[in-house]
């Protein structure tokens, strides 16, 4: 199935994917948020789910005919505007290198930069919160410089604690829980990305950014 | 029973799939038995005094398919010859996608089942008989 | 208060799932049979979504510290009420200081992995963003969003005796609806996005091997063994939501497949995804033994969900029937 150049396919019965031509880009992902708001308006979506430069649909219940859903996901896209960023920014300290960024001499090696380099380019930019997913309070980040990008590990890590800040190819993250991890942990902040009682119960949501900001670094 | 109301269901028994209805009353016992598209309607005397008869004939609560085994299982809940205590699963009842315990009335012993594995029966029909235990009293579930 | 008696690593509280936080990060969780969770809490005359344990490592036992009805579903675990008998797929009723024991699924008809025992009521484990399934990532939901221990103790909603009838079962839709393929289960599967990138001889391959579970198998995902599934170039993807059934090809070529714990999200390609009717089907599928995919439609994948519906209200119906007349 096409969509003019976006296309779409199925989840099984349970949803379908929604995907952007192109590069990678903050317009495009700007798009997609308003295509997930329209779309959770629609009765037979339970869910508009954003990936990176993609939308998934999960369906209450598996629609009889999908040429309607199909119908109205094309001419929506080819009418949303990118959504403004609202501008919320939460800065993050941390603390970079140490038993709390134990890949970090990967990273230096990988990167032949300095650590002072490396985490100074890492807390330069304000990386948009692109979409959460993986687990609970999760974001994907967009926006690092590639000069620190590293490949993830060949062996993932069994478990990292949660608040580790990592590098997994050209992307960076903070993980929100406990959990295994393929990506290079550089550091840690503090942040409680969850919390059940909450409502929201994510910290952060799409369109904010994050700044991470130089608390310490162990060398 | 007034025959009419034999032949009532005996009607009704033509439009369904059930083979073999047995009605049991004080007066006697009416079988019904489908024959092609016909019901045979046949009835005998009055069955011999049951406060003497150690022979129970455990019969169908309802219409349905009698399954000797669960369908989980290789082997059948018991088999003829098999000593079983009052309230013991002797076989069940399917209807549909519910499961029916027929259960024994009384302590005894499996004489023979009636009614084959995966047979369709009628309200009423025998399913399994047992002989009670001699001076067990009836402290059926 | 029902008390966990076994030492029961990977038991856990589950309904039918958590809802409409993929978004947030939040999978789903819930049963890997959610046929057998319902239809055990359907018997008694709960919701179908109520809370009930998932027991998937045997042996497993309870004591009922107080009269409660219950059902056991799912695999064949030849359970026993003190020491009698309760049938599988069976609604019985425990006095106080009763134990309920189950044991590892073995032969039969049909070999299940997975038991799930429910009580009336439901267990009352407090409701975590709108359900009560188990979020082991996120350490929430559940009992104390963990699996269960020795010496836990959960309530049942709805105590006591005489409520509603118990002392029969139902037939278990591995019966009422079969799915096989020369001698194996089989699941139903639409192709994915990236199905076309794969080779002619993959596609071959997906629909006619045997694909063994292997021991890498639990609720997050299972990993299969068969013949390497190749695409006919490298395959990058960026992220994006993907659902339990998703059937995912890493470098290796040996297909994984996401289950109910699964993370919302992910990479790798996707060859197809098992249709949510005949999830239930994988769920139950035991370490080692061996499953085939069947190509279907979106046609036949929404009559397959409508035909469990169907066999759920089906379900409701006869057993709501079945009480009132107080057999």
């Amino acid at each position: 199935m096409t969509l003019g150049e976006a296309s779409t396919s199925l989840l099984g019965s349970t949803a379908l994917l929604f995907e952007a031509p192109g590069e990678t880009d903050l317009p495009t992902q700007q798009r997609i948020w308003v295509l997930a708001a329209e779309a959770e308006t629609w009765p037979e979506v339970r869910e508009a789910v954003p990936g990176i430069n993609n939308l998934m649909i999960a369906f209450r219940r598996p629609p009889a005919k999908l040429d309607d859903i199909l119908e109205r996901l094309r001419s929506c896209w080819a009418t949303v505007a990118p959504m403004p960023l609202h501008g919320r920014v939460i800065e993050l300290p941390v603390t970079y290198g140490g038993p709390d960024g134990p890949h970090l001499p990967d990273v230096v090696a990988h990167t032949r930069l300095s650590i002072d380099d490396i985490v100074a380019i890492h807390s330069e930019p304000l990386y948009p919160v692109y979409a959460l997913g993986s687990h609970p309070g999760y974001c994907y980040l967009g926006g690092m410089d590639p000069r620190i990008a590293t490949p993830r590990r060949k062996v993932p890590v069994l478990s990292i604690p949660g608040g580790s800040v990592s590098i997994g190819g050209s992307q960076t993250g903070v993980s929100a829980s406990a959990g295994p991890s393929g990506w290079n942990t550089i550091g840690r902040t503090s942040a409680c990305f969850f919390d059940p009682v909450r409502d929201p119960p994510a910290l952060l949501r799409p369109g904010d950014a994050i700044r991470f900001r130089v608390s310490e670094v162990i060398r | 029973m007034p025959i009419a109301e034999a032949e009532q269901i005996a009607a009704w028994l033509a439009g369904t799939d059930i083979e073999f209805l047995e009605l049991r009353s004080a007066d006697g016992c009416l079988t019904l038995r489908r024959q092609g598209n016909d019901v045979a309607i046949s009835r005998e005397g009055a069955p011999a005094p049951q406060e003497a008869a150690r022979e129970i004939t455990v019969t169908a609560p309802s219409v349905g398919v009698f399954l000797h085994r669960h369908p989980l299982r290789d082997a059948p809940l018991v088999r003829p010859g098999d000593t079983v205590p009052a309230g013991q699963i002797l076989g069940l009842l399917c209807i549909g996608p519910l499961l029916l315990p027929v259960a024994a009335p009384r302590a005894g012993t499996v004489a023979r089942m009636w009614a084959a594995h995966e047979e369709v029966v009628g309200f009423g029909s025998p399913l399994v008989e047992l002989l009670a235990t001699e001076g067990t009293g009836d402290h059926g579930h | 208060m029902i008390e966990i008696l076994s030492e029961t690593p990977l038991a856990t509280v589950q309904d039918l799932g958590r809802f409409g936080l993929l978004n947030q990060g939040v999978g789903t969780s819930g049963a890997m049979d959610p046929l057998a969770l319902a239809a055990g809490n359907l018997l008694l005359g709960n919701e179908a979504d109520a809370a009930a344990i998932e027991v998937q490592v045997f042996p497993f036992a309870v004591r009922f510290h107080e009269p409660c009805a219950f059902a056991v579903t799912g695999a064949d675990c030849a359970a026993r009420l003190q020491d009698q008998p309760v049938l599988p797929w069976w609604a019985g009723q425990a006095a106080a200081g009763d134990s309920l024991t189950l044991r590892r699924p073995e032969g039969g008809t049909w070999r299940g992995s997975r038991a799930y025992v429910c009580v009336a009521g439901g267990f009352a484990v407090p409701p975590v963003l709108g359900s009560r399934s188990t979020q082991l990532r996120g350490a929430f939901g559940g009992h104390e969003g963990r699996a269960l221990r020795q010496g836990d103790r959960l309530a049942a909603g709805a105590p006591g005796t005489g409520n509603r009838p118990t002392g029969f079962g139902l037939v278990p839709p591995a019966f009422a609806m079969p799915l096989q393929r020369e001698g194996c289960t089989a699941v139903r599967v639409l192709p994915a996005a990236e199905y076309e990138r794969f080779t002619k001889a993959a596609h071959e391959a997906l629909w006619s091997a045997e694909w063994k579970i292997t021991p890498h198998s639990d609720r997050y995902g299972y990993r299969l063994a068969g013949p390497s599934l190749r695409p006919t170039a490298p395959i990058e993807l960026r992220s994006h939501g993907i659902v339990p059934g998703v059937i995912q090809i890493p470098h290796g070529g040996q297909p994984i497949v996401q289950m109910r714990d699964a993370q919302p999200s992910g990479g790798y390609p996707k060859i197809g995804t098992v249709i949510e009717a005949d999830l239930w089907r994988l769920g139950q599928a035991p370490i080692g033994s061996r499953i085939r995919f069947v190509a279907c439609t979106w046609d036949e994948a929404v009559a397959a969900f409508e035909e469990t519906e169907r066999w759920a209200a089906r379900v409701r119906r006869l057993a709501a029937l079945h009480a009132e007349r107080g057999t």
